[in-house]
């Protein structure tokens, strides 16, 4: 294949795109090309970042989401690991469970929310209920999955070993499937940041990102949601950087991959 | 890769149990669900629960059959999946573009993926109320949300699936002397088949959630505004059932999906 | 000095359920083995060495007939016989010291005995160095050495070995084979080797067993008389190498592929009883 290009030409063709999109946002907004209303300059987009995080404490806010966040995905996934464990392990959980899972699994996430509401109210613990829902399936899935999936060669050594159950749980289901797992836990960190925008959105509308993107469209104030997706997009790709590290930390006993 | 699973996972199991044993697969599915019904009926007949909070089986049995029968179901049913469709065609078809180009040219990768990446991270439901500020909230806001929801999954996987293309493979064709275009018609686009498909499988999901969201905050019609209408009126009974309706899509969508698969991958090891 | 058989294998026949019918595997093979004996099985591939091995090592015990090991029949696992797989199996999200360790999980010993035993094997495979380090971090070799240790960690008094070396380079394999002879010589315990090199076999074995396959039987056992430490290339055991060649030659070669089983079922009948008597 071709010669690696360099760094910089890579930085430099990668920053491109965004440096003309800006130019030309910039451009369109202080011509009059473009409704300032539908597309307002950055200055205005700026100012109304520093009137939102520093006046209006949206960092306070946005500490809010993400503790409500954090809550609900320790919850699922706590809750997800132990239940496919459980389905993986056991023949009769499985036969009991999994289609009945199966099934239910299909309904799309955000539906749930109508019903949350019902049984759990507007407030906080419909939140959390609904942000540990998202992270539980996608977790339950993978760790099944990898469970199902744990080499059967391996299995086997622990038959010569004369393995007791928890030691073949302990020592090659849980570690063999630990890469489904960390897939799992990744997804449910993105599922999760999802359905707490979507919590945020639909149940009662308070503090929090997702209060200030409403707002914003509600107040017809373009800056104000660019300024709310903008950080929508931040936390999201915090919490992706997050799942990478704890993933290769979990996964350090594997060869590294060529990424 | 569930197909897989079930295989192995099937083959390590002990001799079956005796009580499970003398019940099929099947009927021992039906256990929890028949278990849950009948917690739910006694529930709702003794009055546990107020009919608001849990409506009684019977009752929504009935209206399901009432709205079956007057066909609003299925009118909301066929207005979210021409929703579906429409959006995830151009999304897919999009993603599949982006993600081919930034597969086969280095330099288009170094262009847009950064772009790309920033405007993946973005979860969905946060460019809903940008957009209905931009293009209102009718029918065009729906499509862009739901082919924005089936474009990042299509791209991504499509890109890794042909990085991930074995060298060997594309060496055989240098020693074959294909051209470019043998080159990714009989290697290239083969071998990333699966990852294709897997952007598909996300892709479709992706779609059918941004549906039901977009839905829930500005729709009058459809599955999702079926919910958002019965829960203002506390009508459970219509929630359940639009939630019904909505699962029993996405398991339709999900066999679909499969037997396509098994069709196209029929050369792949253990999923025949 | 006549000994007692350590491992004793009567009239042992495996059957497995394939589509249509069933595959006999190993038919009526009987072998003892000694103890301290240090054996190996050749054969082509289908014989039923590995399928012996296993029901040696107890890791399948769905067979007619009776394997009894030190008095005691075989039925399960056991941590007194330890077990060398081909692919060293060794668990990829250990380091090479905690792989060795697995062997101990059930042992019942105290923790510092654990760890000076895991301390002594890494030292007896020379992977001291490499305790800390992950499974890929090795060469086959090294990998391989891992196995062995966790085969032996328990100080079982037999150590099953099915082909260790066969996906070795060829000179890690040699290096290994002296290793593992030197090994045997050390820790004195009873030593099972399946393998499909002859050289390996003779250069290895006190007796070299031949199976035969379709249905696998024992063809022929040839007593190694040579004194330890033997040399690779001395005329001696080139002779034995040669007799275990031809035998092995008669059995597989063109039957392999062309003789119909039950042809070959006949040609297999002339295969020697074992030789019980341990002069």
């Amino acid at each position: 294949m071709a010669a690696a290009t360099s760094q910089a030409v890579r930085f430099r063709r990668g920053i491109t795109l965004p440096i003309f999109l800006l130019i030309a946002w910039e451009v369109s907004s202080r011509s009059g090309l473009a409704d300032p209303r539908f597309l307002p300059s950055l200055e205005n987009v700026a100012l109304t970042a520093k009137r939102e995080l520093i006046d209006n404490n949206l960092f306070g806010d946005l500490a809010y989401s993400l503790m409500r966040n954090l809550a609900g995905f320790l919850i699922g996934s706590a809750l997800g690991v132990g239940f496919a464990t459980l389905l993986a392990l056991s023949r009769i959980a499985d036969r009991l469970v999994m289609p009945t899972f199966n099934a239910v699994k299909q309904i799309s996430l955000l539906a749930w929310i109508p019903l949350i509401s019902v049984w759990f109210g507007f407030g906080e613990q419909a939140k959390i209920v609904f942000v540990a829902l998202a992270a539980f399936i996608p977790i339950v899935l993978n760790t099944y999955d990898g469970m199902r999936a744990a080499p059967a060669d391996l299995l086997e050594v622990g038959r010569a070993l004369k393995f007791r159950p928890h030691q073949r749980a302990l020592r090659i289901y849980i570690p063999s499937a630990m890469p489904a797992i960390a897939t799992g836990v990744h997804l449910g960190l993105i599922y999760s940041w999802l359905a707490t925008v979507g919590a945020e959105y639909f149940l009662a509308v308070g503090p929090g990102i997702g209060g200030l993107v409403i707002a914003g469209r509600e107040r017809f104030d373009m800056a104000m949601v660019m300024v709310g997706v903008f950080i929508l997009g931040l936390v999201g790709f915090s919490l992706n950087r997050l799942a990478y590290s704890l993933e290769a930390y979990l996964l350090r006993w594997r060869p590294r991959q060529v990424r | 890769m569930a197909v897989i699973s079930e295989f192995f996972g099937h083959a390590r199991l002990r001799p079956r149990k005796r009580l499970l044993g003398r019940l099929g697969t099947g009927a021992t599915a039906l256990v929890l669900p028949v278990a849950i019904l009948t917690l739910w009926w006694v529930a709702s007949d003794r009055g546990w629960l107020p009919q608001q909070i849990l409506p009684a089986p019977a009752y929504v049995y009935e209206m399901a059959r009432d709205m079956i029968a007057s066909g609003e179901i299925l009118y909301h049913t066929g207005v979210s999946l021409r929703r579906v469709i429409i959006g995830f065609a151009i999304g897919a078809a999009l993603g599949l573009s982006l993600g081919i180009a930034m597969g086969l040219s280095e330099v288009v990768e170094d262009y847009a993926k950064p772009l790309f990446l920033a405007f993946a991270q973005i979860p969905t439901l946060g460019w809903i109320p940008l957009l209905m500020l931009l293009v209102g909230i009718d029918e065009t806001l729906k499509i862009i949300i739901i082919a924005k929801g089936a474009f990042v999954p299509m791209a991504m996987n499509t890109f890794t699936g042909i990085r991930n293309v074995s060298p060997r493979y594309i060496e055989v064709g240098h020693a074959l002397r294909f051209s470019r275009w043998q080159q990714l018609r009989l290697i290239i686009l083969p071998a990333a088949i699966p990852s294709i498909f897997t952007g598909i499988r996300y892709g479709l999901t992706h779609s059918w959630t941004s549906l039901v969201g977009v839905e829930l905050l500005a729709s009058s019609e459809g599955l999702g505004y079926l919910l958002v209408w019965g829960r203002q009126m506390f009508w459970l009974d219509t929630v359940i059932i639009a939630m019904i309706a909505i699962g029993i899509v996405g398991f339709v969508m999900d066999k679909g999906l499969n037997s396509t698969e098994h069709l196209i991958q029929r050369w792949k090891k253990g999923e025949a | 000095m006549t000994k007692v058989p350590h491992i004793q294998i009567e009239n042992v026949t495996r059957k497995f359920q394939v589509s249509g019918g069933s595959l006999v595997a190993l038919d009526n093979v009987t072998l003892d083995i000694a103890e301290g004996e240090f054996v190996t099985i050749v054969g082509a591939s289908g014989c039923g060495k590995s399928t012996l091995l296993r029901l040696g090592a107890g890791l399948d015990t769905n067979h007619e007939g009776s394997v009894i090991h030190a008095g005691v029949p075989v039925d399960g696992p056991s941590l007194d016989r330890g077990m060398v797989f081909q692919e060293p199996r060794l668990f990829p999200w250990l380091t090479v010291e905690r792989n060795i360790a697995l062997g101990l999980e059930n042992s019942g010993l105290p923790k510092s005995e654990k760890k000076q035993l895991v301390a002594q094997h890494l030292e007896l495979v020379g992977l001291t160095a490499f305790a800390k380090a992950y499974p890929h971090q090795l060469s086959g070799g090294m990998a391989q050495r891992a196995g062995i240790a966790r085969g032996l960690v328990n100080r079982p008094d037999v150590l099953f070995l099915d082909e260790p070396f066969g996906a070795l380079d060829a000179i890690t394999k040699t290096r290994l084979q002296d290793e593992l002879q030197e090994i045997w010589a050390k820790e004195r315990i009873t030593m099972v080797l399946v393998t499909h090199d002859v050289d390996e076999a003779v250069y290895l074995g006190d007796r070299v067993v031949i199976m035969s396959p379709r249905p696998g039987r024992i063809r022929e056992i040839v007593e190694v008389n040579l004194p330890r430490p033997r040399v690779r290339t001395a005329a001696t055991l080139l002779q034995v190498r040669n007799r275990v060649l031809n035998s092995l030659n008669e059995t597989t070669g063109a039957i392999d592929r062309e003789r119909p089983a039950a042809v070959f079922e006949e040609s297999a009948t002339v295969s020697k009883q074992p030789i019980t008597a341990f002069a």
